[in-house]
């Protein structure tokens, strides 16, 4: 075993975990020093990733599968482990043998991985070996029995109109319950997304969510692509999020060919995200305050992010990012003139956003509808393994950019803010601190600018190498994991979002909630259909 | 009953009504740094309701077609019962202040009904909600105008305005002032207005007036919506003429009179539009269970006005 490649902050994990399974745990590959992989039998899997939870605080971030029957004549699975601590990425590969195509289920143990798993079971047609509730995930009732991230689903296949039985959604019983559907079609422009609420007058006793209705295959179209056209597609992954999904995947395919984007262009990086972060959380701020009809503060985050996308217009061509991601860096450099904009931009925003919160914080009927609504308790969110803004405003102290420096994000520091009180006030204060500490690391990286290029020549990526990109989008954290095919094509490219990942911990926090909340608990995740359906 | 009164009066209650919800709105977007609809914005819309298909859920029985006009009509009728511009108002002989609040509250059940006709979950919840909170209501606004009843001795609404406009002018009367607070509080709840309903919310969960029509559509909408603009009028009137029926034209008056009577009844419309305007811009929604605090706020300084009507006489 290579253990030179190792960092030497995973090393000491990588040799307890060999000592502990005595070698059980198969070959370990150490392409990157904070990207380990083990390929373990599948029977270790379980044992293994509770070990590493219990014994290293490590997290489940993702569950997914591959088709590699033509090279290796089995699936694999890849269970994505992230230790904070350690700043590594520990990532289990198990065969799945095509004649025995079933998995065990993590589910009970990890309840964050329940879609995850079931989304395996749809796409690739792995059943699962006790799973709490193995029912369709990704794939609604009625579609066929078709599995189609398997290699021999053709992309351009023509499905039947669907027949059959619709989602049974599980019945709440009681004298005086009742059932209200809301969904998949809203007031408003907003995706698809159905909410069954089971209801004892106005208190939520239960709710039930139905996503996946825009599902569009987004994954298997990357198979398709060359991976250059890729960080278009990944562009539109969820448009709020363009940049950090598109920064996500050039980082996964910049590590594949082993090449890192230049100084500047890494600063640059850094200098988008944080403007795609500042832009929806300042909407985000104002869009609570308009779900208990404070539309006033609404009207003014409108215009102090009017302000952003005019800025981002000026600075890429594009008011929502778009275009300016690209492999080995960013396609744009910005002049004096642009960068002086930039700065201009920050200390406008300084006093115009202190006056927006100052606005929200000593409006005393608006706080009284945000205070102790919609709690997510800490226990309950890192059971579901919630991230980014809901996770670190219900305890969950985690960030990569602080915990797994990505872009030029190895150069400052970040400052995390994390609460306990999991309610949406401080999903709210999450999102007010983070933009004080944005507008901050903007002026940082604009003072220690380098020169130079933007971006790197990645050229030809070679053929089946795997690779795991991650950024800390302003949702939460955005995993790319790709594994590459001759000719400069992907074999396989799994994308997870934070959406995700936090869409069940919204059935938590509604409970005991009352109906006329359940707009301003929602708002508060703010979660990515798009993202989740892929 | 004197008909060109009637009918002057009912023009006024038709024209007029909707144009009062389009300052109001016009005035809210300007306080929210909008540009907002033009005031006149909600003729058009009207119009436009009216000319339009209906589509009706096939669940629906004869009650979801009928609500519109029974909200409608005894919003009018209301109307014709309250002095606008004129003393005596051209229904007076009809009942007093007892016919008023029976035939807000008649309204209300068929607005109630009409939510829960076509059985949707957004309808029932909406009317649900809307029972809860008038049960409240109702009492609060009954005490606030018998306080006055009381002092004047008659529960003719034209009376009362009389005895407060002859009367020495006893601005800070506490039971008036008790009252009139009481009386504000109920027409914010029965008007749909923020802290206690989002007349402008797209969120249909937290609906409660609007959720009541989100199945209308067409004449019936257009019906329901200029019934509930009508509603808001009469209600603005009554705290208007009953507690400052200043410059309200007597008995017999000429046109001169009359027509200062309708500019001084312009101005205190505008002056209560803005004090609305200003509650709703400051204020976020209250969570919908303190809402009966609100409306309990509002019956119990009613009582307590009613009260000091008898320890202050």
């Amino acid at each position: 075993m290579m253990l030179s490649h190792v960092s030497s902050e995973l090393r000491p994990v990588v040799e307890e975990l060999t000592r502990r399974f005595h070698g059980r745990l198969g070959t370990c590959v150490a392409p990157r020093s904070n990207e380990i992989y083990f390929h373990a039998p599948l029977d270790l899997v379980s044992g293994c990733c509770a070990h590493l939870y219990r014994n290293w605080n490590a997290r489940l971030v993702t569950v997914f599968a591959d088709d590699a029957r033509a090279e290796a004549g089995v699936f694999h699975l890849y269970y994505v482990l992230a230790l904070d601590a350690a700043h590594g990425f520990l990532i289990l590969r198990a065969p799945v043998p095509p004649e025995t195509p079933e998995f065990p289920s993590l589910a009970n143990a990890f309840p964050g991985v329940n879609w995850q798993e079931r989304e395996v079971q749809d796409l690739f047609g792995l059943k699962l070996i006790g799973h709490p509730n193995p029912r369709r995930c990704a794939l609604h009732d009625d579609w066929p029995e078709v599995y189609p991230l398997r290699k021999d689903f053709d992309l351009k296949t023509v499905l039947p109109p669907f027949q059959g039985e619709r989602h049974k959604f599980r019945k709440v019983e009681g004298e005086g319950v009742f059932q209200v559907p809301v969904g998949p079609v809203h007031a408003g422009i907003i995706e698809p997304g159905h909410f069954l609420f089971s209801v004892a007058g106005e208190p939520v006793l239960y709710l039930q969510l139905r996503l996946f209705y825009v599902h569009k295959g987004t994954e298997k179209l990357f198979e398709h692509l060359p991976i250059a056209h890729g960080v278009r597609l990944a562009e539109s992954i969820s448009g709020d999020s363009s940049f950090a999904h598109a920064t996500a995947f050039c980082h996964a395919v910049e590590r594949a060919a082993g090449v890192d984007a230049p100084p500047r262009g890494r600063v640059l990086r850094s200098v988008c995200l944080e403007l795609e972060r500042l832009h929806n959380h300042i909407a985000d701020i104002g869009a609570i305050c308009t779900d208990v009809a404070f539309v006033t503060a609404n009207m003014h985050a409108l215009r102090l992010k009017e302000k952003i996308l005019r800025v981002n217009e000026h600075l890429t061509g594009n008011r929502l990012l778009r275009g300016q991601a690209c492999l080995g860096g960013v396609r744009f450099d910005w002049d004096a003139s642009q960068l002086k904009v930039l700065a201009g931009l920050v200390a406008e925003l300084r006093p115009e956003f202190a006056a927006l919160v100052q606005l929200v914080e000593r409006s005393s009927s608006t706080l009284d509808r945000l205070q102790t609504t919609g709690i997510l308790k800490p226990g309950v969110a890192r059971d579901l393994g919630v991230v980014g803004i809901a996770g670190r405003a219900s305890g969950f102290d985690h960030d990569l950019r602080r915990d797994f420096p990505h872009a030029a994000y190895d150069q400052v520091k970040v400052k995390v803010p994390v609460y306990q009180a999991g309610d949406v006030r401080h999903r709210l204060r999450v999102r007010v601190d983070e933009v004080r500490e944005s507008l901050s690391l903007i002026e940082q990286f604009i003072a220690k600018l380098p020169g130079g290029p933007v971006h790197a020549a990645v050229g030809e990526v070679p053929a089946d190498r795997a690779a795991l990109g991650y950024v800390e989008g302003w949702r939460g954290e955005i995993f790319h994991w790709i594994r590459t095919a001759p000719d400069n094509r992907l074999a396989r490219c799994k994308i997870k979002d934070p959406s995700l990942q936090n869409w069940p911990a919204l059935s938590e926090a509604i409970l005991g909630n009352i109906v006329p909340d359940f707009p301003v608990v929602n708002k508060s995740f703010n979660l990515s259909y798009s993202g989740t359906d892929r | 009953m004197n008909l060109p009164a009637l009918v002057l009066q009912l023009l006024l209650l038709l024209l007029l009504a909707p144009l009062v919800s389009g300052v109001i709105k016009n005035w809210k977007a300007k306080l929210q740094n909008r540009r907002g609809p033009r005031p006149w914005q909600v003729y058009f819309d009207l119009a436009k309701f009216l000319r339009k298909d209906m589509v009706i859920s096939e669940h629906t029985s004869w009650v979801f077609g009928f609500a519109p006009y029974v909200v409608f009509l005894s919003a009018l009728l209301t109307g014709l019962m309250v002095p606008m511009v004129h003393l005596p108002a051209p229904l007076s002989l009809f009942g007093g202040v007892l016919a008023v609040v029976g035939l807000l509250a008649l309204g209300r059940f068929f607005l109630a009904l009409g939510g829960l006709d076509p059985a949707s979950a957004f309808g029932g919840m909406g009317s649900s909600r809307e029972m809860t909170l008038s049960a409240i209501a109702e009492p609060a606004l009954m005490l606030a105008i018998f306080t006055v009843a009381i002092t004047a001795k008659s529960t003719d609404l034209s009376q009362m305005a009389l005895s407060t406009q002859s009367a020495t002018w006893k601005l800070l009367n506490p039971a008036h002032v008790l009252a009139f607070a009481a009386m504000f509080v109920v027409l914010l709840a029965e008007t749909g207005r923020i802290p206690v309903d989002n007349p402008a919310t797209h969120l249909e969960l937290t609906m409660i007036h609007e959720a009541m029509l989100l199945e209308y559509s067409g004449r019936h909408l257009a019906f329901m919506e200029w019934g509930a603009s009508v509603k808001q009028l009469v209600l603005m009137t009554l705290l208007l003429n009953v507690f400052f029926p200043i410059g309200l034209a007597g008995p017999g008056a000429g046109a001169a009179a009359l027509g200062i009577s309708l500019l001084a009844y312009l101005a205190k419309l505008l002056a209560l539009s803005a004090a609305v305007v200003v509650v709703e811009t400051t204020n976020a929604k209250l969570r919908l269970f303190r809402v009966p605090d609100l409306l309990s706020a509002a019956f119990v300084l009613a009582t307590l006005a009613l009260l000091s009507t008898f320890l202050f006489h």
